[in-house]
């Protein structure tokens, strides 16, 4: 393709391109997604184009593969244009019968329709979904839409027209008004105004400015910005520009996480695309504004998503954070004025750009506008990335568009923001998805993710867990972090174990307290926020396990006992043959015995059991 | 030509040099900050936070660690207030309980309160304060020993764990870490380690005026600041 020298290029590109597509009117749209991709949509890919090829359709039927659509769960997702058909968990043998059935005739295969799980109906479209119809999918939406290895379908759905509008006719105080205006809010976990991280860095006094975009995304189970930077790259791009145009930067940097391998690859295709088309470099589309990106990979660290260790890693420096007594908006990489966003929130950028702050405005709280996504995940129905306004009832989130609990059992708590978030107990549910509600309560809306835990979990082994993961992940250049995190670990391994002591409580707290306050980055200020949450909504069974040595949830191997109840045992023997420690000794037709000497506690027999017969006490 | 701010610590107003730490600033002053990784000539990077003081920022105050806060003119700090002395303490109370084994650790915990630990002790060999490989790497541009590994894993070591011959043999490293200190009746063997409290005689001045530097021994070959 030429390059483009012109806005007036980019306009009359932009309409050959939308007659191309116009005349279109078949589509199968395949997830190509890391989560569809887990589950071999990439067979299910080939197949489809092979069998394209053979019916002779592979002219007047388009296949776009595009990002994550969100429900990973049922992946490989298709769907079928016209129609809107929604086809789930699909196998290679069903391209056949996809194509000749309802692309040829636009009937409905039924076997291979989204069963709802909470009616038992099958449902054919999208929309009609019940995860899909609670949610507000401004950024999501736009996945399907797009092949993310293309930058003419970006362009032709509108895509780089916010670039052309700021630098036609909009001065940088302008955009920085607007986004002030939009109430646009950090979405890597801070929530620090964006407006404002903007102005600030405008104003700082530098010939030299850079943006980044932190794609480096640990959190356990949390995968908004893989989903994003995958399924929509050139958005981000976008926003990056805008941004660089508002505060006077010319350089830009995506630092992605090298376990993302396909962010990175459509990350890079995007760069290189945008710079052919002469949509990034010097001077481009004949306007004032230079600016360029560079990928810089992330090598596992989890710590490297706080600003500064970023920032040093892509310095090429050992990624540990420095103190941040003066901002990185004026002393960032390299010294010089940076403005680090996260996916989201860049991706956000232009459609405020050209929808304007008023809209962006509409949706949400009084303290967060705009649209979150969150990654549902745990003991619900339906898990996936779920994007909802701001503002959303926690209660919405999980029982409506996670369908509630699996095999009947009772919700208890979710976990929110990820290791730095805390446990928020079923009472505090209407709370709404708000960044100032939340951290009142204790948790945060972090990065987002959110792991829902029924009553099989105990929420003393949860703070373990994530404190166990914070430890591995401490950088350990700050006292509070790498021996106070350490310390607390300590403490409740012994209470998990039942050597714990009440005393253990109150020094538990102190600790907690004093990391919280002492660290010196964001993940040791945060580290403490899993055991400071459990411990003020969970306090019962931190009692329960120290003062009556039980663990409530049966989880916690030192402080439960397994039984064999006679009267459920139908005495199959399936826990005698399961057992790997020859813990369980019977004889035909009679109900087993423990050797408790011998049991280690494993939970094998009581997975196996099809009577439920094992108990835990 | 040097340009001075106006600080306030702790009340008083005092001069300070602009670019120099809140930290350095009251050293000079008088006022006792405790402080571990702290070295007067060498970089600061706030790694022990133990000089972590409040700073009033709009009627909030933060805690933070003055060794890396730069002075402005107008600011506010307060270095002994209860929440800054019960969080030192907690500080100080974790750094003895790993590393018993000092006489530099043990002052630091009396100087900074601690009165009994409630950890079990682990008489580790170091407690990372960084300031070997500080001096290592400003004084001599050497870069003989480094930081290796992350988190409950790091630890200080040569280059691929080999000792270099681009290592001066200078010493500097030795004399600056506060883990060559003993303590006055020798090393403690492990299942004995104890907080030893044994120089509180020595302190007895710094209790009754407790934010001022008393020239105590804690000072003494650790460079602590007065001293160095």
């Amino acid at each position: 393709m030429p390059k483009l020298n012109t806005f007036r290029d980019l306009e009359s590109l932009r309409e050959r391109l939308r007659e191309d597509r116009r005349k279109i009117t078949a589509r199968v749209i395949l997830c190509g997604g890391t989560g569809c991709q887990a589950s071999r949509s990439r067979l299910v890919i080939e197949a489809v184009k092979g069998e394209l090829a053979k019916q002779g359709l592979d002219q007047s039927v388009q296949v776009r593969v595009t990002g994550c659509h969100g429900f990973c769960e049922q992946g490989p997702i298709a769907i079928i244009e016209p129609g809107n058909i929604f086809y789930c968990r699909l196998l290679p043998e069903d391209a056949q019968e996809m194509l000749s059935k309802t692309v040829r005739s636009g009937e409905v295969i039924e076997r291979l329709l989204y069963t709802d799980p909470v009616s038992g109906r099958k449902i054919q479209t999208e929309s009609d979904i019940p995860f899909y119809r609670g949610q507000d999918r401004q950024l999501l939406s736009r996945n399907r839409e797009l092949d993310p290895r293309s930058i003419e379908d970006y362009i032709a759905l509108g895509g780089y027209s916010a670039l052309v509008k700021v630098l036609e006719s909009m001065a940088p105080e302008e955009i920085i008004r607007e986004i002030k205006a939009s109430g646009l809010r950090g979405r890597g976990g801070g929530g620090f105004p964006t407006g404002r991280k903007w102005a600030e860095c405008r104003e700082a006094p530098s010939e030299e400015k850079y943006v980044i975009c932190n794609a480096d995304e640990g959190d356990p189970g949390a995968y908004m910005d893989r989903c994003v930077l995958e399924g929509n790259p050139h958005s981000i791009l976008e926003g990056m520009m805008i941004g660089a145009w508002a505060i006077g930067a010319r350089h830009g940097h995506i630092y992605v996480r090298n376990e993302y391998p396909l962010a990175v690859k459509h990350s890079r295709i995007a760069v290189q695309q945008a710079r052919e088309l002469g949509l990034l470099g010097e001077n481009l589309l004949g306007s004032a504004f230079s600016f360029d990106v560079d990928i810089t990979r992330g090598g596992g660290a989890f710590v490297c998503g706080e600003s500064t260790a970023l920032m040093a890693s892509v310095e090429g420096k050992v990624g540990e954070p420095r103190p941040k007594d003066v901002h990185t908006v004026v002393d960032g990489l390299w010294h010089k004025p940076t403005t680090l966003n996260n996916v989201e929130t860049w991706a956000n950028v232009p459609s405020i750009i050209l929808k304007g702050s008023a809209w962006f405005a509409s949706k949400g709280s009084k303290g967060s506008k705009g649209t979150k996504i969150l990654a549902l995940t745990g003991r619900i129905k339906n898990t996936g990335l779920v994007e909802v306004a701001m503002g959303t009832p926690l209660r919405t989130v999980v029982f409506d568009i996670g369908g509630g609990a699996v095999n009947g059992r009772r919700i208890k708590a979710v976990q929110i923001g990820g290791p730095s978030g805390g446990c928020l107990p079923v009472e505090k549910f209407d709370l709404p998805v708000d960044f100032d509600v939340l951290a009142e309560a204790g948790s945060m809306v972090g990065s987002g993710g959110m792991v829902v835990m029924d009553e099989a979990s105990c929420m003393v082994d949860v703070a373990k867990y994530f404190l166990t993961f914070l430890q591995d992940e401490s950088c350990g250049k700050c006292v509070p972090c790498r021996l106070g995190i350490d310390r607390m670990l300590e403490i409740i391994t012994d209470i998990t174990e039942g050597r714990g002591t009440p005393e253990q409580i109150a020094l538990l707290e102190e600790l907690a307290d004093t990391v919280s306050q002492t660290a010196l980055c964001g993940l040791g200020k945060t580290a403490a926020n899993p055991v400071l949450t459990t411990l003020r909504y969970f306090r019962e069974e931190y009692d329960a396990h120290i003062n009556r040595k039980k663990c409530p949830a049966g989880v916690c191997s030192a402080l439960i006992t397994y039984a064999i109840d006679a009267d459920k045992c139908d005495a199959c023997g399936v826990c005698i043959r399961a057992c790997v420690h020859g813990a369980i000794q019977g004889q035909k037709k009679q109900v087993p015995q423990i050797d408790f000497q011998l049991c280690r506690k494993c939970g094998i027999c009581r997975s196996e059991c099809k009577s439920e017969a094992i108990l835990v006490n | 030509m040097l340009q001075y701010v106006t600080i306030n610590i702790d009340g008083a107003l005092i001069r300070a040099v602009k670019g120099t730490s809140v930290l350095d600033t009251a050293i000079e002053y008088g006022v006792c900050i405790p402080h571990l990784c702290h070295v007067s000539y060498l970089s600061d990077f706030g790694g022990c936070r133990l000089c972590i003081v409040e700073h009033v920022v709009n009627g909030r105050a933060n805690v933070t660690a003055s060794c890396t806060l730069n002075v402005q003119e107008g600011m506010v700090i307060r270095s002994n207030t209860e929440r800054i002395k019960k969080l030192r303490r907690n500080l100080a109370e974790l750094l003895v309980a790993q590393a018993p084994n000092s006489r530099a650790i043990q002052d630091l915990a009396l100087r900074c309160g601690v009165k009994e630990v409630r950890y079990p002790f682990r008489n580790r060999n170091c407690v990372l304060c960084g300031r070997c490989v500080r001096a290592c790497t400003e004084l001599w541009r050497a870069r003989a020993i480094g930081f290796v590994g992350r988190g409950k894993n790091r630890r200080v070591d040569y280059p691929l764990g080999v000792h270099p011959d681009f290592c001066k043999q200078c010493g500097a490293c030795v004399q600056l870490c506060p883990m060559t200190i003993t303590p006055c009746e020798g090393p403690m063997k492990p299942g004995q380690e104890r907080l030893c409290g044994k120089c509180e005689s020595q302190l007895l001045s710094a209790d009754q005026t407790p934010d001022t530097c008393g020239w105590c021994k804690l000072g003494e070959g650790f460079s602590c600041g007065r001293y160095a």
